[in-house]
C-alpha cells in the first residue's frame, strides 16, 4: 500500500468519519488542542526559563523540571491525540500541506533539541542544579527550545489559512446545529445554511 | 454592534490589516496563542501551588511574585493582540455569541486574579496557614483554572459560532 492510499485510508476510517459528520468534534478538538497546547508550552517556558537564569533563579532546576515535564507530557500526548484526530479527517489534504510538513519537522527538531539538552547540561545537572542558570549548553538549547515551539504554534496556525481549499472539509458543512440539538430528532427540517462563514 | 463592527471595518487601521491579512491574521493570533500559553502557564502554576501539588518549596507569596506579573503581562499582550483582530476582522469577532460569552468569561477571571494577587501579597501569612486549606478556596482556585478552559473554548468557537444556532448574531445576517 502507497503512502497517498494509507491516507486514503486514514479518511475512510470511521473515526474520521464520524469527527467529519458532526458539527461539533471540529471545533471542540481544535479547542482541546489549544488547551493542551497552553499547557505544553507553558510548562516548557517555565522550565526554560529556569535553565537561561532569566526566572526562578532560586529554585533547584531539577525540583522544577520534575514537577513540570510531567504535566508538559500530559499535556503533549492530549495535543498529539487531538492533533492525529484533526489530521485524518482530512489526511492528504494536511499530509501535503506545507505548513504542516514544516510543523512536523520543528516537531522532530524539538525533540532532537530535547535530546541535545539531556546529552549536555542534562548530564552535569547536579553541578548546576542550584546555580542561577544553566551552563552554556543548557542556555542554547533552552533558547533554541523557546524559539522552536513558537515557531510550531506559528507553522500550526498557517495550516489553518492554508487548507483554505479543502476549507469544506476542515469545518464540516453545519447539517445540525444548537436549535436543532435542543428540538432533537422529532424537531422541524432545516435548510441547510447557504453561506457558512470560512472558519479560521 | 452590527453597525459599529461595520463602520470599524472601514476605518485606516483596519483597511490596513485586511489589505495584508494573509500573513497578519496568522501572524496576530500566533501571537494571541502565544499570550495564551503563558497565561494558562501562570495560572496553573499558581493553581496547583494554591492546592499544594507543586512548588511547595516556594511560598505562596513567592509563587505569586513569580507567576503574578507574567499573568498580568500576558493579560496585556493578549489584550493587544486581541484588540487588533478585533480591529482587522470586526464583524466575525463582534457579531457573535462565542466572543461576548468569552468577555464575561474573562472579566470574571480578571477580577478573581486581582482579588487573589492583592490579597495573597498583603496576607501571605493568612494564605499560607489557612486560607489556602479551605474547600471553598481550592474550588474556587480549581473553577478559575476551568474559566480558562472555557474561555479558550469560546475563543475558537468564535470561528464556529453557527453552532449556537438562533442564539448566534451572525446566523441572522
Amino acid at each position: 500500500m502507497d503512502f497517498s492510499a494509507f491516507l486514503k485510508s486514514l479518511e475512510d476510517s470511521g473515526a474520521a468519519a464520524s469527527v467529519r459528520s458532526s458539527l461539533y468534534y471540529f471545533p471542540f478538538l481544535e479547542a482541546i488542542h489549544v488547551m493542551a497546547l497552553a499547557v505544553v508550552f507553558g510548562t516548557i517556558l517555565v522550565v526554560d526559563l529556569r535553565a537561561l537564569g532569566i526566572a526562578s533563579r532560586e529554585r533547584p532546576f531539577t525540583r522544577m523540571s520534575n514537577e513540570l515535564l510531567r504535566l508538559t507530557w500530559g499535556a503533549f500526548a492530549v495535543s498529539a491525540t487531538t492533533g492525529a484526530l484533526m489530521f485524518i479527517t482530512n489526511a492528504r489534504v494536511y499530509a501535503h500541506n506545507t505548513s504542516f510538513r514544516v510543523k512536523m519537522v520543528l516537531l522532530a527538531l524539538a525533540g532532537l533539541n530535547m535530546a541535545a539538552f539531556h546529552l549536555t547540561a542534562g548530564r552535569s545537572v547536579a553541578r548546576w542544579d542550584r546555580s542561577a542558570c544553566a551552563p552554556r549548553a543548557g542556555r542554547i538549547t533552552a533558547g533554541a527550545s523557546l524559539c522552536l515551539w513558537i515557531a510550531i504554534i506559528v507553522a500550526g496556525r498557517v495550516i489553518g489559512f492554508t487548507t483554505t481549499g479543502a476549507q469544506a472539509k476542515e469545518a464540516p458543512a453545519p447539517t445540525m446545529n444548537f436549535d436543532d440539538f435542543l428540538s432533537g430528532p422529532g424537531g422541524p427540517p432545516r435548510a441547510p445554511q447557504a453561506s457558512t462563514p470560512a472558519p479560521k | 454592534m452590527n453597525s459599529f463592527a461595520e463602520w470599524l471595518s472601514t476605518t485606516a487601521p483596519s483597511v490596513f490589516i485586511q489589505m495584508h491579512e494573509s500573513w497578519m491574521i496568522p501572524a496576530i493570533q500566533s501571537l494571541h496563542i502565544s499570550g495564551i500559553a503563558i497565561a494558562v502557564g501562570s495560572a496553573l502554576m499558581m493553581t496547583l501551588r494554591l492546592l499544594g501539588w507543586l512548588g511547595t518549596d516556594q511560598t505562596l507569596q513567592d509563587n505569586q511574585r513569580r507567576f503574578g506579573p507574567w499573568l498580568t503581562g500576558a493579560l496585556y499582550l493578549l489584550l493587544a493582540s486581541g484588540g487588533l483582530l478585533i480591529v482587522a476582522e470586526p464583524v466575525r469577532e463582534l457579531v457573535t455569541l462565542s466572543f461576548w460569552l468569552k468577555m464575561a468569561c474573562v472579566a470574571t477571571m480578571v477580577v478573581v486574579f486581582a482579588i487573589f494577587q492583592r490579597s495573597v501579597r498583603n496576607h501571605g501569612a493568612r494564605w499560607e496557614q489557612s486560607l489556602a486549606a479551605r474547600p471553598a478556596v481550592r474550588l474556587a482556585a480549581m473553577l478559575t483554572f476551568v474559566l480558562w478552559g472555557c474561555i479558550i473554548v469560546l475563543g475558537r468557537l468564535i470561528a464556529y459560532d453557527h453552532i449556537w444556532g438562533h442564539l448566534s448574531p451572525a446566523t441572522k445576517a
